[in-house]
């Protein structure tokens, strides 16, 4: 009975990731994979990085994303947006107390960081005392402010981007605040076929844009993210994990390997991804699907050539072992 | 950084195993070339390899681990030295005492080259070149040391020593520049060493095969000879059998040197002697007939198809003993009619094959007998010949009969009848034809007008033939003989030169096969019709056992027949005595003068043999009673004494369990009681054994060697035939192409065990991994490696798209199966289980047979497939 109950549950979740993606792709065309680590992230319970030049849909990738997701009051859940500058103060995020004339005390004015969803456009552009105020938020979620500690919502979700390092007027990350994005990719441009269509239906995506449905409730995806840890996980993946982790260790050219956190993240990842594909157990697929996203920006590599390389030849390696496991 | 290792196994293990182990084998070669010349090895020479190789060995792994060279080399002689010293002073007896410490000295001088070259392969970049200058120069010493230089010697000392210099410096070379880190150390060198392999030794057998020529004529330069032998005589007239026994060669080529030995080959009663006289008239034992001359080969050769072949070769060995063989036709083939008689020989064979078949021409009967029990450890085997023989034949011709008064006139007579001889016009023409041909060319233009000129005076074809022998014995302007008789005559200048020209015009010496040669050619050039004969000599050297001849190596020998019409084939000598040759031994010992009459014997099979009762069972099928042969159409069964019998084979005598149930023998007995029990002359065999006491006392048995046996015997004696390099080669090729034939047969055989399991297995999960691997390996062979894409993406973009299958339908069901806790849904299942055939069907399609079959033959793409990947 109760394993009927949890297949049943199953298939609601999987049909509601279905549900989720499918909207989200009526605004943005052919970016499938960006979508589903998207996604994955948020299952995840964590945050996505999103890198790479302006104006190839990040923005509106997490608009779409929060508008999806109807909140408590009817409306859409919250959805806040953060242009990230140099002269950025972490008051800009955090919110900050000010004098109330009617009370007469200090009253803590929530910052934009009290949403569901935050886009943090161009995070590398802020200073690194913003970057930081970011960490315990990300990782906490929650944000201390003096002698008080604020609980963000349960839904909590990042979607940052970062314009690529070797431009101008740019902060890179620390690896600390690194680590606490789940999932880093690259947005990347859509194939040429892609784009003559979304110049066709420019108008048509557009209207799409400001007219999205709310496919999901807010506690729907908290279930979501629920049932994302009760992904099956079988033993020999877990084993492939540490054989990646270790080896990133292990491994010459490079300088910094992953930590045991980002195993876990990684293992984390995995069932949401692996939910998001539809599924209640994690394959070789998602290994190396999720291998380079999730621990590529943990590592420090000895040179270009290593960063290029290195990882995924190491993920190769576990790939080629377990594609030739027999189990029993 | 990655602090650099002082050793690495593999680079030892390379070392070990391409360097070293060849260079023990080639020492092991080496070792065994020198001790056929120094006598103080004793001949041990695996002994003496396994000191090397213990030296080697050690020294290679030890120096590996870089030890200074000095430091350590020089205790360890100082510790052999006291060794030493320890040996000589303890051991007191004097003879072993020298034994040990000579024994010891080969030890540690073996060992501590061992140790050089180990510390040279680990350490020293040029020791290899070192190493392959000082094996070529102990090859140069040991080959020096030959006294005979022959192709095949030349060939064999040095071939393997180059092949293994080159093979030493390029795998040193190799190993050296090696990346040990590299993935794929040992395929690598493997690769490399298989195509050094296939193209040295494909270009060392075609070489050796279109050069084989060549060689030949380059040693016949050195005054070497020719023949591929492993004795001595190796340019003798007789050849050396496996057995150890002798025979007649099949050719007989005319090269730089001929030498003989003196051992006895076979002794003869011949029962000729002049007419009306006591006086033993012997005659030359006739072997085989040349009759042709290959100008290319400047060999004489034996031609089947002679007009009247009157040749009678038997084989002894396949006639039971006292059973005869006859070839009456010989007798109207040899066209002599006038002055013919028949007379016996009997031919008691010591080094002369048992299947050899001696006897004066010309012979038409063989009857193989039985040796008194006295001489059985003498002679291997007998037999009896008849034939038709000439009373103008005589083995006197040059020897000169002077002082011998029936010599004299038998020489006078003999001469006289023949005189009477002008012309062969009688003769069919074609006979003429055939025996007087000579080949056309310069050369033998100058043969004919030196016969011309020999035997200008000479009127009858005797005359001539006697000028012909007379101008061999002629003497130059300064008295000495004009022509010698010599074993080593040399040849010409030039390889192809026309050896007899040579021999006739210039060098002047030669051995019977060049007087008899150029006889032939000088007699033919004249029209007269003749032959080279080649068989023994025969020497009348018996005062006590007249008509008795004793016939060692050195007198076989080739002559010219000449044919007179009415009297058939005479022969003639024309080889000059040598003078510097003392004569072989006079006869020794006595004759087997007894000579047993067998009063009953049995040819069959044994059905059954009891060695302790000595009673022996025979199905008889032939039988001779007292000299009456009965041939038995129904096989008899008859028991038979054999306490007294001795057993025998061709090879000599045997004991009596050697006889198993099934042999082919031949049972003798000359007991006396059947002496008295003559058979009437309407007696059948039946009759006779019936009359006969049983069981019959058997004397002597002898076997037969069937032909099962022979085919038991043919392995080992190909084991002992002397290795040829070609021989060598093929096999290396062989086993060079089956390996090649595995490597190119592997992809496919892989694919169809997989196959295999995938379509037999009937658990769902096993069927499922074993069609994905089938699969996967079949995309990969045909091109489709998965590389870095995940399976399911692979299957999805690649395989469906390309083949139009429902790949990645499986492989998702294939995953599910593999890493989920969930049972597969019957639907899944039946994916999996009609997974297969339609799949491969479908990619066959897509793929032609013939890339199929070309892309099936790269092993590298199975390697790939079996590699894990590295960083």
């Amino acid at each position: 009975m109760e394993q009927q109950e949890i297949i049943v549950n199953n298939e609601t979740a999987l049909h509601n990731i279905q549900r989720l993606t499918d909207n989200i792709e009526t605004v943005i065309k052919g970016k499938r994979n960006q979508i589903k680590f998207v996604l994955t992230a948020l299952l995840a319970k964590g945050h996505i990085l999103m890198e790479d030049n302006p104006g190839t849909g990040k923005t509106i990738m997490a608009r779409t994303l929060a508008q999806s997701i109807s909140g408590i009051s009817n409306g859409s859940v919250n959805f806040k947006r953060i242009q990230f500058t140099p002269d950025l103060l972490p008051m800009d995020l955090l919110g900050s107390h000010i004098f109330d004339d009617v009370k007469k005390d200090f009253i803590f004015k929530r910052g934009p960081l009290f949403c569901n969803v935050l886009l943090a456009d161009e995070i590398n552009r802020a200073s690194p005392k913003v970057q930081s105020a970011l960490l315990e938020c990300m990782a906490e979620n929650q944000i201390t402010m003096g002698e008080t500690t604020y609980k963000l919502e349960n839904l909590f979700f990042t979607i940052a981007t970062q314009n690529p390092i070797e431009m101008e007027g740019t902060y890179p990350l620390p690896a600390a605040q690194l680590d606490r994005f789940f999932i880093k990719i690259k947005f990347g441009y859509v194939d040429e076929e892609t784009e003559l269509g979304i110049y066709k239906d420019y108008i048509e995506i557009n209207n799409n844009l400001n007219n999205i449905q709310q496919v999901l409730d807010i506690s729907e995806v908290l279930y979501l993210q629920q049932q994302s840890e009760n992904v099956f996980l079988h033993e020999e993946i877990i084993k492939a994990v540490r054989n990646i982790i270790w080896a990133t260790r292990k491994q010459q050219d490079i300088l910094l390997g992953a930590s045991t956190r980002s195993g876990i993240t990684f293992i984390k990842c995995l069932k949401a991804y692996a939910l998001v594909n539809g599924r209640t157990y994690v394959i070789e697929d998602d290994l190396l699907d999720l291998a380079l996203p999730v621990l590529h920006h943990r590592l420090i590599f000895r040179n270009k050539e290593a960063e290029a390389k290195t990882l995924g030849a190491i993920v190769n390696i576990e790939m080629e072992r377990l594609s030739k496991l027999k189990l029993n | 950084m990655k602090i650099e290792k002082l050793h690495s196994p593999k680079i030892i293990s390379a070392q070990l195993l391409l360097l070293c182990i060849p260079a023990v084998v080639i020492a092991a070669y080496l070792l065994w070339h020198i001790n056929q010349y120094f006598t103080v090895l004793n001949n041990q020479w695996l002994l003496q390899t396994i000191y090397f190789s213990l030296g080697l060995f050690t020294g290679c792994i030890f120096y590996n681990f870089r030890f200074r060279f000095l430091t350590t080399f020089l205790p360890l002689l100082l510790v052999l030295y006291l060794i030493s010293g320890i040996i000589n002073k303890t051991i007191t007896a004097e003879f072993s005492a020298f034994y040990a410490s000579a024994q010891f000295y080969i030890f540690s001088f073996l060992f501590i080259i061992g140790i050089i070259a180990g510390w040279g392969f680990a350490r020293f970049r040029y020791f290899p070149m070192l190493l392959c200058v000082s094996m070529l120069l102990i090859q140069i010493i040991i080959v020096s040391k030959t006294t005979e230089i022959t192709a095949q010697k030349l060939i064999i000392a040095f071939v393997p020593v180059l092949f293994f210099a080159f093979y030493i410096v390029y795998t040193a070379e190799l190993i050296r520049n090696m990346n040990k880190d590299e993935p794929g150390f040992a395929w690598f060198i493997g690769k490399r060493l298989t195509g050094f392999t296939i193209l040295s030794s494909i270009i060392l057998f075609l070489l050796i095969s279109f050069y084989s020529n060549d060689f030949k004529a380059i040693e016949k330069e050195f005054g070497g000879s020719a023949k591929q032998e492993k004795n001595d005589n190796s340019e003798s007239l007789t050849k050396e059998n496996r057995d150890g026994t002798v025979s007649n060669k099949k050719e007989m080529g005319l090269s730089g040197g001929h030498t003989s030995s003196k051992r006895l080959v076979f002794i003869a009663k011949l029962d000729n002697y002049f007419p009306n006289t006591e006086s033993p008239n012997p005659l030359y034992f006739t072997y085989d007939y040349y009759t042709k001359f290959d100008t290319l080969t400047q060999t004489l050769e034996t031609d089947s198809t002679m007009p009247s072949n009157d040749l009678f070769q038997p084989d002894p060995s396949k006639i039971p003993l006292y059973f005869t063989e006859t070839d009456s036709s010989v007798l109207r083939k040899a066209k002599g009619l006038i002055a013919r008689k028949v007379a016996t020989t009997e031919v008691y064979k010591v080094l002369l094959s048992p299947k050899e078949f001696l006897a004066p021409s010309t012979a038409f009967f063989c009857q193989p007998i039985s040796i008194d029990k006295e001489y059985q450890q003498q002679f291997k085997s007998a037999y009896r010949a008849k034939m038709y023989v000439s009373d103008l034949n005589s083995a006197y011709f040059v020897y000169n009969p002077a002082g011998n008064a029936t010599l004299e006139n038998f020489q006078q007579t003999r001469f006289e009848a023949l005189r009477k001889i002008s012309n062969w016009n009688s003769e069919d023409s074609n006979f003429i034809n055939y025996y007087t041909f000579i080949p056309h060319g310069e050369s033998f233009d100058s043969i004919r007008s030196l016969a011309q000129l020999i035997t200008k005076n000479a009127a009858t074809p005797i005359d001539k033939i006697i000028a012909i022998r007379d101008y061999f014995f002629s003497k130059d302007e300064n008295g000495q003989p004009l022509f010698k008789y010599t074993d080593n005559p040399g040849i010409p200048g030039l390889p192809s030169a026309n050896k007899l020209t040579f021999f006739l015009f210039e060098n002047r010496r030669g051995y019977c096969a060049y007087f008899a040669g150029a006889t032939l050619f000088l007699l033919r050039a004249l029209g007269i019709p003749s032959r080279v004969s080649t068989g023994f000599l025969t020497v009348d050297r018996a005062d006590k056992n007249k008509g008795w001849y004793w016939f060692y190596e050195d007198q076989a020998h080739a002559w010219v027949q000449v044919f007179f019409p009415g009297y058939g084939w005479l022969d003639f000598d024309t080889t000059i005595p040598n003078t510097e040759q003392q004569q072989s031994p006079a006869p020794d010992g006595t004759p087997p003068i007894t000579v047993q009459s067998a009063f009953f014997v049995a040819n069959g099979k044994v059905i059954s043999i009891d060695t302790g009762s000595k009673r022996m069972q025979m199905l008889v099928t032939k039988m001779i009673y007292h000299d009456k042969t009965f041939e038995l159409k129904q096989p008899v069964k008859i028991n038979m004494d054999v306490s007294l019998a001795t057993v025998n084979k061709d090879t000599g005598a045997v004991p009596l369990s050697t006889i198993t149930a099934g042999m082919e023998v031949t049972s003798l007995s000359f007991s006396e009681q059947f002496k008295n029990i003559v058979p009437l002359e309407s007696d059948s065999a039946n009759d006779i054994l019936a009359k006969i006491p049983k069981p019959i006392p058997i004397d002597e048995i002898r076997i037969a060697d069937t032909e099962k046996e022979k085919q038991q015997m043919k392995p080992q004696a190909k084991a002992k035939e002397p290795f040829s390099i070609l021989h060598i080669l093929w096999i290396f090729l062989s086993i060079i192409g089956s390996i090649l034939l595995t490597l190119f047969l592997l992809p496919w055989l892989i694919y169809r065990y997989f196959r295999y399991k995938a379509t037999h297995t009937t658990v769902v999960r096993t069927k499922a991994y074993y069609g994905y691997t089938s699969a996967m390996y079949f995309l990969n062979q045909l091109g489709y490696a998965r590389k870095n894409s995940s399976p399911l993406a692979f299957a999805r973009d690649i395989v469906d798209t390309n083949f139009k299958t429902d790949f990645s339908a499986f492989v998702q069901v294939y995953l599910k199966s593999k890493y989920s806790n969930e049972q597969l849904k019957p639907w899944e299942e039946k994916i999996i289980l009609l997974f297969y055939p339609t799949f491969e069907q479908a990619v066959k399609n897509k793929i032609l047979f013939k890339d199929r079959i070309s892309k099936f033959l790269n092993i590298y793409r199975t390697i790939n497939y079996f590699n894990t990947p590295k960083i």
